[in-house]
């Protein structure tokens, strides 16, 4: 085998890179964030405080929730455009439904959930029927803005302050329940990693109980660590709770279920999954769902926080804020790579940064200048990765 | 009794005659190798075996029971499994979720189909050490595998369902010295289980190296069958490019 010799031929620029490009991908994003977080706290110490993070968890909930439904399109290697405004128009159906027709708040949350997979569901099928991704949500996306018109009363605007509704984003879980769920999730977790050791063992597999302790003492420290910042102030933050489910489903059924190997595969390649007997169309509509599922959750988070909807609901920066949130997280454009962490790291990395500058009193403008360079270094190092070489023209 | 007997197989398109009356045998523990020039059919006849393309005439037998493959799942099933020139390995998945692909060993829908990973990885490295294939690690996505480990994995994937028949498209095209040393000891230990071996090459050196029986097309029709040590390379030459045609018919 020639395999020794070209791993001692390698710089170790490249084993590094080579490294990286095998799911170690959060690394660097944990880095850049470290790097941004001592920035901002060097230039004032109010920017590490538990008041301030618990703000900045809440200012990304809605740009993570939709950036987990982009990773599973982005994971197909297709492209959305359109679940931003989308978002606007699902949380416009809930608030219509909840506050002005007085349905009760889960039948409306439902009736806007179902609103938004079958708005995807329709780009889906155009889409598997031919045409380019960014086409169809481009144009869904125009069309959506033009559905945000029609959904919302004549006035353009519904107010949700005061209501139920509202509660969604306000509800705050106490201090003592939330250390129950985080106890209870550790030792969820703990248990299945436990399961899984026992079934290796069962077929003698080489293992250790490292393989259980180590994770299950890093969720320990993540849950533990999340809850004692976040509720200094008044208690859990609702949303927080929404994003820390809907990451452990995903998680699940990316990486532990024969739908991930099969999401992955697709993205990957394929015609080979075509030949494997993976019904590919059927998963690239999966993956859409998922999105238009996220789309909506993430409007009426939005719609809650912000007391209302209205026509500019899911406008502005969010859709390009959730897109880059999970390419810089390391979820690759070109379909197959990345995890669903990306979506929650991207999100964390992009507010941050927002939230310095806001902090900071700096002006709109370095915000964008520094949002816009992290999201073009970070394709950057997708494609370094991807091409396994730090220069163009070569393969490794 | 052969594992696998093609009588009689023609195939055209449209006005071209891509393959005509082919008769074939592959016997148990052997490698025939399929060789012509390109357009001789020897792509015809793969798909033919493996399911993709139907015979217009002509019968196919798989342990001498007659066998309709109409879709290469069909192929599968009655026991031939084929490895295209491209592998069709997706490369950011590991070595054993490709072994697997299409077909993971995986729990109940209450647990949302969860793979049963540790079934797979065992069954994995007990099919990669009966070929002999090593690897590194199972974790690693086959992308930063080297060709002969792809090629290993991917004649390793058809073995999963413990096939009759093998059929390699061009197993050795696109392979370092060493690789290609490797990749044709592991034909030799496929035939080494007893399963019937239908290798497709351009390159002399290996059909001489590996194959049992060498099988020549040219323009659609066989046109000559030569057993191991009963030619010389130049006699396939002739076969193939049709220089004298009674070379070394039998």
């Amino acid at each position: 085998m020639s395999v020794a010799t070209e791993t001692a031929a390698r710089t170790p620029a490249s084993r590094v890179i080579e490294l990286a490009g095998r799911g170690h991908r959060s690394i660097p994003v944990l880095v850049v964030l470290a790097i941004i977080w001592a920035v901002f706290y060097s230039q004032s110490s109010a920017y590490l405080s538990f008041r301030n993070i618990t703000n900045l968890t809440l200012q990304i909930a809605t740009t993570a929730i939709l950036a987990l439904g982009v990773v599973f399109v982005l994971l197909v290697g297709e492209i959305d455009l359109s679940s931003a405004v989308l978002s606007g128009v699902c949380a416009a159906i809930a608030a219509g439904l909840a506050v002005n027709s007085g349905l009760p708040l889960p039948v409306a949350i439902a009736v806007a959930i179902a609103s938004g997979m079958a708005i995807t569901l329709i780009e889906a099928l155009v889409i598997t029927f031919g045409v380019p991704s960014l086409i169809v949500t481009l144009g869904g996306m125009v069309i959506l803005q033009g559905l945000i018109l029609v959904v919302l009363p004549p006035e353009f605007t519904v107010s949700v302050a005061g209501t139920s509704f509202a509660k969604i984003a306000s509800t705050a879980v106490p201090a003592g329940t939330s250390y129950v769920l985080a106890a209870l999730g550790t030792l969820a977790f703990a248990l299945y990693k436990a399961y899984q050791y026992r079934e290796r063992l069962s077929t003698g597999a080489r293992t250790s109980p490292v393989s259980v302790v180590v994770p299950a003492a890093l969720v320990a420290a993540v849950l533990f660590g999340g809850v004692y910042i976040l509720t200094r102030q008044r208690g859990l933050p609702m949303p927080v709770l929404i994003v820390a489910v809907m990451l452990l489903i995903a998680w699940y059924f990316t990486t532990q279920t024969r739908y991930g190997i099969h999401l992955y595969a697709v993205g990957g390649d394929r015609e080979a999954a075509q030949r494997a007997g993976i019904p590919v169309r059927r998963m690239v509509v999966y993956s859409f769902l998922i999105l238009g599922a996220c789309a909506a959750v993430a409007g009426m988070v939005d719609a809650s926080r912000q007391l209302g909807v209205s026509v500019t609901s899911g406008a502005g920066p969010l859709m390009l804020n959730a897109i880059a949130a999970a390419v810089v997280g390391g979820t690759s454009l070109f379909g197959g790579r990345g995890s669903i962490w990306s979506a929650i790291l991207g999100a964390l990395v992009i507010g941050s940064i927002s939230n310095g500058v806001q902090l900071l009193g700096l002006t709109t403008e370095v915000q964008y200048f520094a949002t816009g360079s992290v999201l073009i270094i970070a394709v950057a190092v997708d494609v370094v990765l991807t091409r396994g070489s730090l220069w163009p023209g070569r393969r490794s | 009794m052969s594992l696998l007997e093609l009588t009689n197989i023609s195939k055209h398109f449209g006005g071209v005659r891509a393959l005509h009356d082919i008769d074939m045998t592959v016997d148990q523990g052997e490698v025939v190798a399929l060789i012509g020039d390109n357009g001789a059919g020897k792509s015809t006849l793969v798909k033919i075996v493996s399911g993709v393309e139907s015979p217009d005439s002509g019968e196919i037998r798989v342990r001498g029971e007659s066998a309709r493959l109409v879709s290469p799942r069909a192929a599968a099933e009655a026991g031939i499994r084929t490895v295209f020139q491209d592998l069709s390995l997706c490369d950011n998945l590991d070595a054993v979720q490709n072994l697997f692909l299409g077909q993971e060993r995986s729990g109940s829908v209450l647990t949302g189909r969860r793979i049963r990973r540790h079934v797979m990885e065992e069954q994995a490295q007990r099919i990669l050490e009966s070929l002999s294939v090593k690897l590194r690690s199972l974790h690693t996505p086959v992308v930063a595998l080297s060709g002969g480990q792809r090629q290993g994995i991917a004649i390793c994937r058809a073995l999963i369902s413990d096939p009759a028949v093998v059929i390699l498209d061009e197993p050795t095209a696109a392979l370092g010295v060493s690789q290609r040393g490797e990749v044709l000891d592991l034909i030799g230990r496929l035939r080494e289980q007893g399963r019937g071996v239908v290798v497709i090459s351009h390159d002399m050196k290996d059909v001489r190296h590996i194959a049992d029986r060498v099988v020549v097309l040219r323009l659609g029709t066989k046109v000559a069958e030569f057993r191991r040590g009963e030619y010389t390379p130049s006699d396939l030459v002739s076969a193939m490019t049709g220089a004298h045609e009674e070379g070394g018919d039998l």
